[in-house]
């Protein structure tokens, strides 16, 4: 690859190269390849060549859909474009004939788009049905039948196909349809509604009022803005398609450092790593303190069970996020930087150092980069499994070859950090976020969101939930939203119990509170916190004081033993909750575990100790009386919650809810000794 | 091994005694003290070269086994040797290339990079990444993330510690399949998830279990 020079960047961006005209996307991220996204690509490409098509074959991340892995995104044409969910090798010889062939979509793949339309711009080809009925019985079917019927009896049954939709991207709205390619979307449709749909919409191209879902998507799509649309092994894809490097130009020769700090001021970015620090405050602090050299960190450590956001981002958009740690460093007048990202993560380490190596190819990395006097490199540190390594001072500690225990603070890393130096560590998505505001500017930005927390925020949803998915949404989006109306509820219809955020470190939310709008501050109030973005969905049947033991048993694994309020109040806490879980707690436990935790928030030296307690205070003061049954009810009590004595051995079944009788949906001989 | 019928004339013997083993070239010599009173000389140098021999091809063994860890290990170090904090990284490459640390590697790393067995000790125990013990020709971990959790992760545990009779952390007897948990995978999309030799499997089913480990079992076989 030649190097790139700066006008070699300004004619990128002035001329941004065309798509083909067909093509597949086969979305390769680690959830996709474990569902067999590669056997997929393997098939098409075999399928390809057998068939002499001429579309192209390409790789890109993922979307986020992860409950429908592996997906294929496909743009043939005269056909809207789809996203196909669940696709197997088998598959792959029938989408190509049916898709590019014969200009049919596949039954019960699509996943319908979110970009729902508001007027008819197109003649209808294809209609998406769905039934997204909370009730018995899916009328998906029937109502496709219906469709077709009525198409048949007007003529336009050879024009107009009618596709069973794996995904409508709407819940409990009745039946939806949707008429491609606008993408208006029908909801509530009911069977009376079919014969109007086909007379007025599709044969007269007329909108329907009453049925027209016209809410926008909850959606905001700017950290995952290029994720499943380009390609993350090539530099070149992404100079191309997505603006690549044009925030670094813009900066490097339009930007004093003071101004890209001033237009992070105008954004009111916090660090989406948990703590929710002003990014401009950390980069001006940084940038302050007098030093030979000051070092960058992005900390891709993603220790929190049940997140995947980072792992997501570095390995569907790796170059925006090392486009946006230059920046950074240009910011801060620093010359090197560090990717501390977890060894669990082999694909995200293999396509961080491949665009790594890309980038010192085209000039981008080294020394003046694209003419100016600013120089940079980067390297990848790999963590080795140690969750406390996500804070900042122990995360040092490990780039610097040593064990991972956090320092007291002050002083802070932007005063003394790696090696002594000034050092800034910002999460993969704060660095993410940084080339699309330069390019659109701080104020659009700050547009989106509250008044403290601005932007927007990148949640993994899982846990019991029916579609489990990256999600990012503006601040304020309340968690109902994210749950239910983004990512449809609870799973197989059961009732929601709590949500929790924040991983280990965070707390459990009750359904009653649900309705709270999402910000850095309200999750705190409710005594949880933001976090990294894991966001866990319970449903009735789990017990809380179980889900508290878990994390809490994570905690104490994790914990460094550097100081006592963490190392041994942890350890006694988890013997009180086991004390309880086995039916042996008193009355006086619960006084007890609330003073273990208030001495582990004051005392501990870092944010693993301090917010450790979390998950148990929030469960204590949220659903304190599966607790309060716990201690009343004895041993026999948790023997009924299908909970051996020896607690942990086996079967972690889950049991009912204190409130609830225990369902029987797990027999008790699945309970192994 | 070969029983000691050892030949109890001395001009018998030298052409057979390179078939004994060590132990029953011993037993010769006492055999011909025994009968003769002493120990001709032409035997007694027999013997002698022979265990030479043998010592020296053990100490040849030995020699490349080191040299080869030496190499190695200085591999490892050359690539990182200008940077600083490079511990962690070398033992990452290190565990690659072993599938854990051994001790003589960490020695032979400790001598390479003057830095303390202790401090090096210090660090690969407390990173969970790092494995002091080979692991088993097959290796099952199962995802226990919150995600994999909340959908079951503990059933399959349970069932896997049953089919296998061993506990998480550790390895069969005959060393063919280990055990382990893992704190989160990524893949919590597809939960409960494990991984089977470097092969992510999504939503496993305990009821899948027993086929999945049979077919790991047979694998052996076929190899064998």
């Amino acid at each position: 690859m030649k190097a790139l020079t700066r006008q070699d960047l300004a004619a990128l961006a002035t001329q941004p190269a065309p798509l083909p005209a067909e093509w597949i996307r086969v979305q390769l991220d680690t959830g996709g390849i474990a569902a067999g996204a590669e056997t997929v690509h393997a098939a098409l490409e075999h399928c390809r060549v057998e068939s002499h098509l001429s579309f192209t074959l390409l790789r890109t991340g993922s979307v986020g859909y992860s409950f429908a892995d592996p997906v294929v995104e496909v743009q043939a044409k005269g056909m809207p474009r789809v996203h196909y969910g669940c696709m197997t090798p088998e598959l792959a010889p029938q989408l190509l004939t049916e898709h590019f062939g014969a200009h049919r979509l596949l039954d019960d793949h699509v996943i319908a788009t979110r970009r729902r339309g508001l007027k008819l711009d197109a003649p209808v080809t294809h209609i998406l049905v769905g039934d997204t009925g909370e009730g018995s019985g899916n009328k998906t079917e029937f109502f496709q039948f219906s469709l077709r019927e009525e198409l048949k009896r007007r003529g336009l049954a050879d024009r107009v196909q009618v596709v069973r939709a794996l995904d409508m991207g709407l819940y409990a709205k009745g039946a939806v349809v949707q008429l491609l390619p606008s993408a208006v979307t029908y909801t509530n449709v009911l069977a009376p509604d079919i014969a109007r749909i086909v007379a007025e919409s599709v044969a007269a191209g007329k909108l329907l009022d009453d049925l027209l879902w016209k809410t926008p998507d909850k959606q905001v799509r700017i950290v995952l803005r290029h994720c499943g649309s380009v390609d993350p092994d090539s530099a070149d894809d992404y100079l191309r398609h997505a603006e690549g490097y044009q925030a670094l130009a813009k900066a490097l020769f339009t930007l004093t450092p003071e101004q890209v700090i001033a237009e992070l001021k105008i954004s009111a970015l916090r660090g989406r790593g948990g703590a929710g620090f002003p990014t401009w405050m950390k980069w001006q602090l940084t940038r302050a303190q007098p030093a030979a050299q000051r070092y960058v960190i992005c900390n891709g450590d993603e220790g929190d069970p049940g997140a995947f956001m980072d792992r997501s981002v570095l390995e569907s958009d790796p170059h925006a996020v090392l486009e946006g740690m230059m920046i950074a460093a240009y910011a801060m007048g620093s010359s090197q930087g560090y990717l501390y990202i977890r060894a669990e993560y082999p694909k995200a380490v293999e396509r961080i150092q491949r665009a790594l190596e890309q980038a010192r190819e085209l000039g981008l990395l080294g020394r003046n980069i694209l003419g100016s006097n600013f120089s940079f490199d980067a390297k990848i540190r790999l963590g080795a499994g140690a969750f406390v390594c996500g804070e900042e001072t122990a995360l040092i500690a490990s780039i610097e070859g040593r064990r991972g225990s956090p320092s007291p603070r002050p002083p802070y890393p932007s005063v003394r950090g790696l090696w002594g130096m000034p050092t800034a560590i910002n999460n993969v998505e704060t660095l993410a976020i940084v080339p699309a505001i330069l390019l659109k500017g701080g104020a659009w930005f700050a547009s989106h969101g509250t008044d403290t927390s601005k932007g927007t925020k990148v949640f993994a949803v899982t846990g019991k939930v029916r579609n489990a998915q990256l999600v990012e949404v503006p601040m304020g989006t309340t968690l109902r939203e994210i749950v239910c109306e983004v990512c449809g509820g609870v799973l197989d219809g059961k009732e929601i119990k709590a949500v929790q955020t924040g991983g280990p470190s965070g707390g459990v939310i009750p359904a009653s509170l649900l309705d709270t709008p999402v910000s850095y501050e309200t999750l705190q109030q409710l005594g949880s916190i933001m976090g990294s973005g894991g966001m866990l969905v319970m449903d009735k049947s789990d017990s809380m004081v179980d889900v508290a033991k878990f994390y809490l048993r994570f905690c104490v694994d994790e914990s460094c033993g550097k100081c006592a309020p963490c190392r041994i109040g942890g350890y006694q806490l988890l013997q009180v909750l086991e004390r309880i879980s086995r039916g042996r707690g008193t009355a006086a436990d619960l006084p007890l575990i609330q003073r273990v935790c208030h001495a582990m928030q004051k005392a501990s030296l870092c944010g693993l100790g301090q917010t450790a307690p979390n998950p148990v205070l929030s469960t204590l003061r949220y659903f304190g009386e599966e607790y309060q049954a716990y201690i009343e009810g004895g041993a026999s009590y948790a023997k009924k919650m299908g909970r051996p004595a020896a607690a942990g051995a086996a079967a972690k079944t889950p049991p009912a809810g204190a409130t609830v009788p225990p369902t029987t949906t797990t027999p008790p001989q699945e309970v192994s000794p | 091994m070969k029983t000691n019928q050892p030949a109890t004339g001395s001009e018998t013997a030298a052409a057979d005694l390179k078939h004994y083993d060590e132990a029953a070239l011993i037993d010769v010599l006492e055999k011909v003290q025994q009968k003769h009173g002493f120990i001709p000389r032409d035997i007694s140098d027999e013997v002698g070269r022979l265990l030479e021999i043998r010592l020296e091809r053990l100490r040849r063994i030995q020699g490349k086994l080191d040299s080869t860890i030496r190499r190695d290990v200085q591999q490892h170090v050359a690539h990182w040797r200008n940077e600083e904090g490079n511990l962690i990284m070398i033992l990452h490459a290190i565990q690659n290339q072993y599938g854990y640390v051994p001790r003589e590697v960490a020695m032979e790393l400790s001598r390479e990079l003057g830095v303390k067995l202790a401090r090096i000790y210090e660090v690969i125990t407390f990173y969970h990444y790092f494995k002091l013990q080979p692991p088993g020709a097959h290796n099952i971990t199962v995802c226990n993330g919150t995600a994999c959790y909340l959908k079951g992760s503990g059933d399959l545990i349970g069932e896997l510690r049953t089919l296998l009779g061993i506990a998480e952390g550790q390895t069969t007897t005959d060393r063919q399949i280990h055990f382990d948990t893992v704190r989160c995978i990524g893949c919590c999309g597809m939960a409960p998830a494990m991984v089977i030799d470097g092969k992510t499997c999504g939503h496993a089913k305990t009821s899948d279990l027993a086929g999945r480990v049979a077919a790991l079992k047979a694998r052996k076989e076929n190899a064998a």
